[in-house]
């Protein structure tokens, strides 16, 4: 899933100040679930600025709500009406949702309330961690399910730099090498010796690097049309 | 679209339905609202209390004294220790709103132009008649008796059962528009075609207001009574031509309640005789306890053959020894062996055999009886072979407790409406079956702590019977608090609006009783869950809510509990969120400055109340919080502290210190008031 966090109140605050409506529109699944910007953190987010208005002597209205997500205009544009009435929409979705809904909403501003950081997992509660970078040219089958893209600090595709130091990265100690961890569980799979084998150099325009990416899929287009 | 209607929903009152009923719920022929009410009493709100009680049953405050509590003895905490005490809280919660109950009371609308008549006006008929008032019907009670109440007022002997509770109840139908006549006896002063003639419906629910007798030698003549005689006379100070040596034939509860009235009625010695055995005998436990603590010894497994005479008085009963009293079908059949025989002395024999109706007000009438003299009835619709007259209670139904033939009269009520309203009455009659709650997980039994059961007091039994005063002494508040606070809120739990949930596992990680299974969506397993609250606030997507509790209500009335921050204050306002425990201390004050925010537990304190606090101008939080002895539920106290931390990084960037959020776990007996003022008053005043 997609994970983030919020962003610092001032940063918040200096987005939000000028404006007299403001709504905080809260998405309620990858981001509610990383405790960053669902209902609760929408609430908790208008809570504050209506606090700081105060305190800085603002006529301001701070409101907020939420939808099961704002990545698909099926859940927003039922309240999309509602939501055109406010000056400044501070979306608490992940960028996609803050994209997506800038595009359809007319003339309103819409700002991020969080800044989205990455694909992770939860690897513990509360302790989410990167494991994915949506490079779109997957090769976790030959790196025994270990993705050297997301989890290599310098992304390298033929083994470990120098940096390396006990199984830690030498950004951090709490970072895992994931050149390490790749060895090692190839190791305990017996499929060490795959990594010898000589490959072409990687593909990275499937990734970042081609550009925006767009997919389509063909049957799941234009159903109403297909009918006939 | 007003522009705060976002912010609204936010705070929009969030109550579900109830969904399960617990076995208490279920146990009670009414299904009264005991999570409910009971929780209410815990929280100091007598009053809602009351309504909750009183809208199920019209006969509350008399059940308040003298139900048998089915509900106790299906209390999931006998899983744990014992069960809570149910049937004293409630009488504690209706003596508490007595006033709010007599303010209450007001004439429901006639908004029917249909009147019914009500033969009786036991448990059976009030609740009828009250039922059916409260439609807007003109009601008619007949009674044969001085007073209402039927065997409540007749029979029941008043050191259980104060007349003065008994009115509220009756005060509270009569109230409602519904008239009655007393000493009224039908077939003689008014037949029953007549009683047709002039109601659009007549219910019959008369009872069994008669005693039966034995057929044995000896029988007739002085110094043989009649159980209900008996306690007619004695509850209106007749004479009841009893002696000093007094033997009660039965085993039943009315032989106890004729065996206590007896020593109170002066007798020198009262014994019981029954057939059964200790084990078999059907009186309540509680009830031959309490009669054995005043003096009435019971002679097990003898059963009467003759009265023994000495001309006209009395000299005792013969008995022969009982061999068993149910063959082996468990079918009642008792066999003797009559070689083993004695006389039991006495010079007042009082049977206590069974009760049964007069029928005599049914001639002329339709109605039809069976082959054993019995109503006929249809189960169905509640009437009887004569169209428009209706039955209910134990006329029909035979002996059984006051609010089981309460719930009979609210089936007879609802059927006569179905019936005037010209609609399929048992169609209308049909319930739908509740799901109910399961017995109680091993594993979260056992992580429920142990809290000793508080048992009423009951006078002095030396005393207690030789005089007709209540012998039960009622919970004073301190105890009914902390004997509501044992209850476990079965059924009064968390609910997940599965429309909200994104089934990212806060719930199952947060609860201390594993009550969540998250699939597609959570659901929080009732039979788990032990309404603590802790999930709801943690929820990202504010999918949980608490049956019986709105989870917005602290922060919608949060400006009101602030009030005016005056900008030239110079103590600091300070929100003190507290267990209801603490919050209802009334030996601890505590000074204006701080405002008081009553919470179920710690646990329901959101992170969006503790802000709501700071931006309706407080200068600071506290919470008051049970230690881990007094806490209802594990993991609370760190859980909350978490939140506070949390809340503490929230407002860190409002220029707000971190001493403004603060928590005291508090101990009974211990002066948390001051340890409270204390850590209110290192809060900073804010400038605006």
């Amino acid at each position: 899933m997609i994970v983030g966090s919020q962003k610092p109140l001032d940063e918040i605050w200096e987005m939000a100040k000028g404006f007299k409506k403001v709504l905080v529109f809260g998405c309620n699944t990858c981001v509610a679930i990383c405790h960053a910007g669902g209902d609760k953190e929408a609430q908790t987010l208008a809570s504050l600025l209506r606090t700081r208005a105060v305190q800085e002597g603002l006529d301001m209205t701070v409101d907020s709500m939420a939808v099961q997500r704002h990545c698909e205009p099926e859940y927003f544009e039922p309240v999309m009406d509602k939501v055109r009435k406010y000056d400044m929409v501070l979306s608490t979705a992940c960028g996609v949702g803050v994209n997506f809904l800038s595009g359809r909403i007319g003339n309103v501003h819409v700002y991020p309330g969080i800044n989205t950081s990455f694909y992770g997992a939860v690897e513990a509660p509360g302790v989410f961690t990167e494991l994915c970078a949506g490079c779109g040219d997957c090769i976790l089958h030959m790196t025994g399910g270990i993705c050297p893209v997301a989890r290599c600090s310098k992304t390298l595709m033929n083994g470990p730099c120098g940096g390396t130091d006990k199984g830690k990265c030498e950004i951090g100690k709490e970072v895992d090498c994931a050149w390490y961890l790749i060895v090692e569980r190839m190791k305990a799979l017996g499929t060490l010796e795959q990594l010898a084998e000589v490959r072409p150099p990687r593909n990275w325009s499937p990734g970042t690097a081609g550009g925006p990416r767009r997919l389509t899929i063909e049957h799941l287009m234009d159903m109403e049309e297909s009918e006939e | 679209m007003s522009e705060v209607e976002a912010e609204e929903k936010n705070n929009e009152v969030c109550v579900p339905e109830k969904t399960h009923f617990p076995p208490c719920r279920d146990a009670c022929p009414v299904n009264t609202d005991i999570q409910s009410y009971v929780w209410l009493i815990g929280e100091g709100r007598y009053e809602e209390a009351l309504d909750v009680i009183r809208s199920v049953n019209p006969i509350a405050s008399a059940c308040s004294l003298i139900c048998h509590h089915p509900c106790e003895q299906q209390c999931r905490r006998c899983d744990v220790d014992q069960p809570v005490s149910i049937r004293p809280l409630k009488r504690f919660a209706l003596e508490q709103a007595t006033e709010y109950r007599r303010k209450k009371r007001r004439a429901v609308p006639k908004t029917r132009d249909k009147s019914i008549a009500v033969i009786g006006s036991g448990p059976s008929g009030l609740t009828a008649a009250n039922d059916l008032a409260d439609l807007g019907y003109g009601v008619t009670i007949y009674e044969k008796n001085p007073d209402l109440g039927g065997m409540l007022s007749s029979a029941i002997p008043t050191y259980r059962l104060s007349r003065e509770a008994l009115k509220e109840d009756i005060d509270d139908v009569l109230s409602k528009g519904v008239e009655s006549v007393t000493d009224c006896n039908i077939g003689h002063d008014i037949t029953l075609e007549e009683l047709k003639e002039k109601h659009d419906a007549v219910l019959i629910a008369v009872g069994l207001a008669e005693s039966r007798s034995l057929p044995i030698p000896g029988v007739e003549g002085p110094g043989v009574l009649l159980a209900i005689p008996f306690l007619f006379n004695a509850a209106y100070n007749k004479p009841t031509g009893m002696g000093k040596n007094v033997l009660v034939i039965g085993g039943g509860n009315v032989a106890v309640d004729v065996a206590r009235t007896a020593l109170r009625l002066g007798a020198d010695k009262v014994e019981m005789v029954c057939l059964e055995s200790e084990e078999e005998m059907p009186a309540w436990d509680w009830e031959v306890e309490e009669a054995d603590d005043e003096g009435v010894k019971v002679h097990h497994r003898w059963g009467p053959k003759a009265v023994r005479r000495d001309g006209d008085s009395v000299k005792g009963l013969d008995v022969v020894k009982v061999t068993s009293v149910f063959d082996e079908n468990g079918r009642f059949s008792p066999s003797f062996d009559e070689e083993n025989k004695q006389l039991m002395e006495a010079d007042t024999i009082i049977i206590t055999i069974g009760q049964m109706s007069n029928y005599d007000f049914l001639k002329g009438s339709n109605v039809e009886r069976d082959e054993r003299g019995l109503i006929k009835w249809d189960r169905e619709t509640q009437m009887s072979t004569e169209r428009g007259i209706f039955v209910s209670g134990e006329v029909v139904t035979g002996p059984g407790s006051a609010i089981a033939a309460a719930a009979s009269g609210h089936r007879s009520a609802r059927a006569i409406h179905l019936y005037l309203e010209g609609q399929d009455i048992a169609q209308g009659l049909h319930a739908v079956e509740k799901a109910r709650i399961d017995k109680l997980p091993q594993d979260v039994a056992e992580k429920v702590h142990r809290v000793s059961r508080n048992e009423t007091e009951l006078l002095d039994p030396k005393t207690r019977c030789r005089e007709f005063v209540q012998i039960e002494i009622g919970y004073d508040e301190l105890t009914a608090l902390k004997e509501a606070r044992r209850c476990r809120s079965c059924g009064g739990g968390a609910i997940v609006d599965q429309n909200k949930c994104m089934a990212c596992l806060t719930c199952l990680r947060v609860c201390p009783y594993d009550a969540p299974v998250v699939t597609n969506v959570s659901y929080i397993s009732p039979d788990r869950c032990q309404a603590c609250g802790l999930c709801a606030p943690e929820c990202p997507g504010r999918a949980i809510s608490m049956f019986g509790y709105d989870i917005n209500s602290i922060r919608r009335e949060m400006p009101s509990t602030v009030g005016k921050a005056e900008p030239s204050r110079k103590d600091p306002v300070v929100v003190a969120f507290m267990c209801s425990r603490y919050a209802l201390d009334k030996t601890v004050s505590i000074p204006a400055n701080i405002r008081k925010v009553q919470v179920h537990c710690a646990s329901r304190i959101d992170i969006l109340d503790i802000l709501k606090a700071f931006e309706s101008g407080a200068d600071g939080i506290s919470v008051v919080m049970c230690d881990s002895e007094g806490c209802r539920h594990p993991g609370v106290a760190g859980i909350v502290a978490k939140r506070l931390k949390q809340a503490q990084g929230l407002i860190g960037p409002l220029g707000i210190g971190s001493e403004a959020i603060s928590y005291i776990r508090a101990a009974e007996g211990q002066d948390w008031g001051k340890s409270l003022t204390e850590s209110a008053s290192k809060v900073s005043v804010r400038n605006k």
